[in-house]
């Protein structure tokens, strides 16, 4: 078994949580080429060792947090990935997080750590180096994350450790939980979250103090250098940098005609001056954070002042948190939109899905389909943020009926209410989309519909985009920085890091290869043709105001992008990849279980 | 655009540099402007490098609040001393207190120099070098481990040990030319400006500004930044 020249150290950390034990799996140089890491990682360890439709809660069912040869040197490489079957939608999902906890765990000499069994009390992973300890969690088990991570920090006696940890929302189990990492950044849309707090693992805590090996160093650092100088003289850059993504919100909403509104009734917003960038930028934003060597530090940090809230350190809003959490719920005030999107971060819910559900509630108030008596007496009336801000703690505790009622996700309440509850149901593949609406946005329909994890704004805009992206978030790199780089600028940056000879056709390949070994992985869990869509409302309702007025994501649209979809990736009409296609991608194995799910 | 613009990390590998002028520019941002530059992709910019050795940087100074905390230095500073990327032999080093702000941890080159002071070796294991204000280690005089005397005078906390030898981890101003600052300044355009200030005559930083732990400085910076005239309760 070869080991890898560089790029990586071929080893991920097993964790048992039963057993309390770690072990160390190997990883040879072949496998690393073929599947990179993070979600292609993920996705090729999962296929292994998950059967057909397992339950994702179960013992022997995995987490992989991974990341890429890029992590962890010279380039600005941010991000790691959770890789796990999906408990809210049973599908293969990932979700990528900033920040300097992939790193860290790059630099404790780890390509990698697959988590595993389930830990009878509290449990949290500390992992210094080579040294794995499990250690109590029973005094921060119920803390919000921003407490456990300032405990578990302190109880590592080393200011430098890094924290992902899970919050109310993940101890309760409520499906679309997140693991928020260094405070609040959140690895929020494959309900990881709940699976930790399923296996009692409160915090995986890092400190490393290796360094990445270097094939050739002389090259690799020149190249780095280069192309991190070149993603910051793009123009989108300067805008993300000084703005944050929420200089988007005014523009989605102004230019693009794709905010969305009141669960995706519209997307013509004026009050988004109340609650935009610029608002944010006049009265809270005090400060910009930044990930690992980036120079973009699109994070922005600010106070409220004055108010119920006074005093309330939060971070953003981001183009996801504010579109879901503001204009999605008709918000104009921006103390409580901040509020609500803080109290996400702290409860360790997804803040996308959190908005998704709440304006789906709010809407069947809106059309008297509840009322206020089946919330116990209470109303969801569209910018009541009072409300919304008081739903989100019951979510994350899922107390009383309004509580649990709404940590079910707006798939499960749907089907629940029944009658025509579904035509309001803005769902792809059981998962609430993003802030895009797909109309005014018709790419991003592409990536919410085809992509892997379903209503996922990160996937690609097309079918070369998302194998592009699956290259992305298999090498885990930040979408604002390695989103600027052509596939010859990352091949000229990793031969000379992993020594190899990779060419512009392999990196292609190597794409699709991830991305048709995830839908091996959807397909056998039953996924086809019939749930790459979008839901009924982007289909046939017209959109009534703003600059994309009177547009439609017509169905025959709909077919057109995935028969093109299918046919770039080689899969037969149904979405199945065909025997040719895995063939051709080695993907020899998932040959018997396609055949499988076929018949 | 992309088929003309790809081409700029082709070019770096096409461009032949001698081993020696690489190492000089190695682990900078600042390599990538003078790679550029010679592509002719952007207008060159003053050899800064050239211009800062001949006067050389002798003090450091940290605007604690323009610190994002991309530790952008961190990853100069150990590529430079050490030839890879490892934030833990960086000198300089970045503290994110309570997850909110960031601490630039750097040696303030003391005029008193209370670590020199306090080496108990004789010689002295640490010397300051007179042009360039750099404090160097002599490893062979360094009792490393077993002595703590260097780390518990620095006044700033800044002084951490070297993971795999224990000996302590000491700025020495990189011979004139800091690579943080370079760095610091790469992070271009940077809506507040850069962090990192190097001067010849020094700031004349007050001591209650130098006399903090990382810890203090931390919360004086929530305090200042997101408190001014209040006292800074954070509600839950």
């Amino acid at each position: 078994m070869a080991t890898p020249k560089g790029g990586y150290f071929g080893k991920i950390l097993k964790i048992d949580l039963t057993q309390l034990k770690s072990s160390v799996l190997n990883i040879d140089a072949d496998t690393c080429k073929r599947y990179i890491g993070g979600c292609g990682m993920g996705a090729h360890l999962l296929f292994d060792s998950l059967k057909t439709k397992q339950d994702p809660t179960g013992e022997d069912s995995p987490v992989f947090v991974g990341v890429g040869p890029l992590s962890g040197t010279a380039c600005a490489s941010t991000r790691c990935s959770f890789v796990n079957k999906s408990p809210y939608t049973g599908f293969l999902s990932h979700a990528e997080v900033g920040g300097f906890f992939g790193n860290e765990i790059k630099w404790a000499g780890w390509d990698g750590i697959l988590i595993t069994g389930k830990s009878k009390k509290p449990v949290y992973l500390l992992i210094q180096d080579d040294k794995v300890s499990f250690k109590d969690a029973q005094s921060i088990w119920g803390k919000d994350t921003h407490i456990t991570e300032e405990m578990v920090i302190e109880e590592s006696r080393d200011p430098y450790t890094k924290v992902a940890c899970i919050g109310p929302g993940g101890e309760n189990e409520v499906l679309y939980a997140s693991v928020s990492v260094e405070r609040f950044r959140a690895a929020a849309r494959t309900g990881t979250g709940a699976l930790m707090g399923n296996k009692k693992l409160k915090a995986i805590a890092v400190r490393g103090t290796k360094a990445v090996p270097v094939a050739d160093p002389e090259t690799f650092h020149k190249v780095a250098a280069a192309n991190k100088r070149f993603a910051v003289e793009r123009e989108g850059f300067q805008g993300i940098k000084r703005w944050g993504t929420a200089g988007l919100l005014e523009l989605k909403h102004h230019v693009t005609g794709s905010l969305i509104t009141k669960n995706f009734q519209t997307t013509w917003y004026p009050d988004i001056e109340e609650i935009g960038a610029e608002e944010a930028n006049r009265r809270f934003w005090k400060k910009h954070s930044s990930c690992y060597n980036c120079p973009n530090h699109c994070m922005k940090l600010g106070v409220i002042r004055g108010g119920d809230y006074d005093g309330l350190i939060a971070e953003g809003p981001e183009y996801e948190t504010g579109g879901l959490l503001g204009s999605n719920l008709g918000i104009a005030d921006f103390d409580l939109m901040m509020a609500a999107i803080e109290l996400c971060d702290a409860m360790g819910l997804d803040a996308i899905s959190v908005g998704g559900s709440i304006g789906f509630a709010m809407e069947l108030f809106q059309r008297d389909i509840l009322t206020a008596k089946d919330f116990g007496g209470m109303t969801l009336e569209w910018g009541d943020g009072e409300a919304v801000v008081e739903v989100i703690r019951k979510i994350a505790f899922k107390e009383g009926k309004v509580g649990e009622f709404l940590a079910k996700g707006v798939k499960k309440m749907a089907e629940e209410i029944g009658g025509d509850a579904m035509d309001y149901a803005c769902i792809v593949k059981g998962k609430e989309m993003a802030a895009h609406d797909p109309r005014g946005d018709k790419p991003r329909g592409v990536s919410y519909a085809m992509g892997t994890c379903g209503g996922d704004h990160h996937e690609g805009n097309n079918p070369k985009g998302q194998a592009g992206r699956c290259m992305h978030n298999s090498l885990v790199i930040c979408t604002f920085v390695g989103g600027y780089w052509s596939p010859k600028m990352f091949t000229d940056l990793l031969n000379p890091l992993c020594g190899w000879k990779m060419t512009e056709a392999d990196w292609w390949t190597t794409g699709q290869r991830i991305r048709t070994l995830e839908r091996c992985f959807n397909v056998r869990e039953g996924i086809s043709r019939k749930d790459d869509t979008l839901p009924k409302r982007m289909l046939t309702e017209k959109l009534p105001e703003g600059p994309k007025k009177g547009i439609l994501f017509s169905p025959e649209e709909m077919k057109k992008v995935q028969d093109d979809y299918y046919a770039y990736f080689g899969w037969d009409a149904n979405g199945i990849p065909t025997e040719a296609t895995l063939k051709a991608l080695g993907l020899e194995f998932a040959i018997d279980a396609m055949k499988k799910a076929c018949a | 655009m992309r088929e003309r613009d790809d081409n700029i990390s082709h070019n770096v590998l096409e461009e032949k540099t001698s081993r020696r002028s690489f190492l000089k520019r190695v682990g900078t941002a600042a390599a990538g402007v003078a790679v550029v530059a010679a592509t002719g992709a952007v207008p060159k910019p003053a050899k800064a490098a050239q211009k800062s050795a001949a006067k050389p940087v002798r003090y450091l100074f940290a605007e604690r609040q323009n610190c994002t905390g991309c530790r952008a230095c961190e990853y100069a500073c150990s590529l430079h001393h050490e030839g890879v990327v490892r934030p833990s032999m960086s000198r300089i080093h970045v503290l994110k207190y309570k997850g909110v702000v960031d601490v630039p941890v750097i040696c303030w080159h003391c005029d008193d120099s209370p670590c020199i002071n306090a080496c108990p070796t004789t010689p002295k294991a640490l010397v300051k070098d007179p042009k360039t204000n750099g404090i160097k280690l002599d490893a062979k005089l360094c009792l490393g481990a077993k002595c703590n005397k260097c780390m518990e005078a620095c006044p700033t906390q800044f002084i951490r040990r070297n993971p795999d030898n224990g000996m302590p981890l000491m700025c020495d101003m990189c011979d004139g030319d800091p690579e943080c600052i370079k760095a610091c300044n790469e992070q271009a355009g940077n809506p507040v400006g850069p962090c990192l200030i190097g001067g010849k005559n020094g700031f004349g930083v007050n001591m209650a500004y130098r006399n903090v732990t990382p810890e203090d400085a931390g919360v004086d910076l929530i305090q200042n930044m997101f408190y001014p005239n209040e006292d800074g309760e954070r509600k839950e």
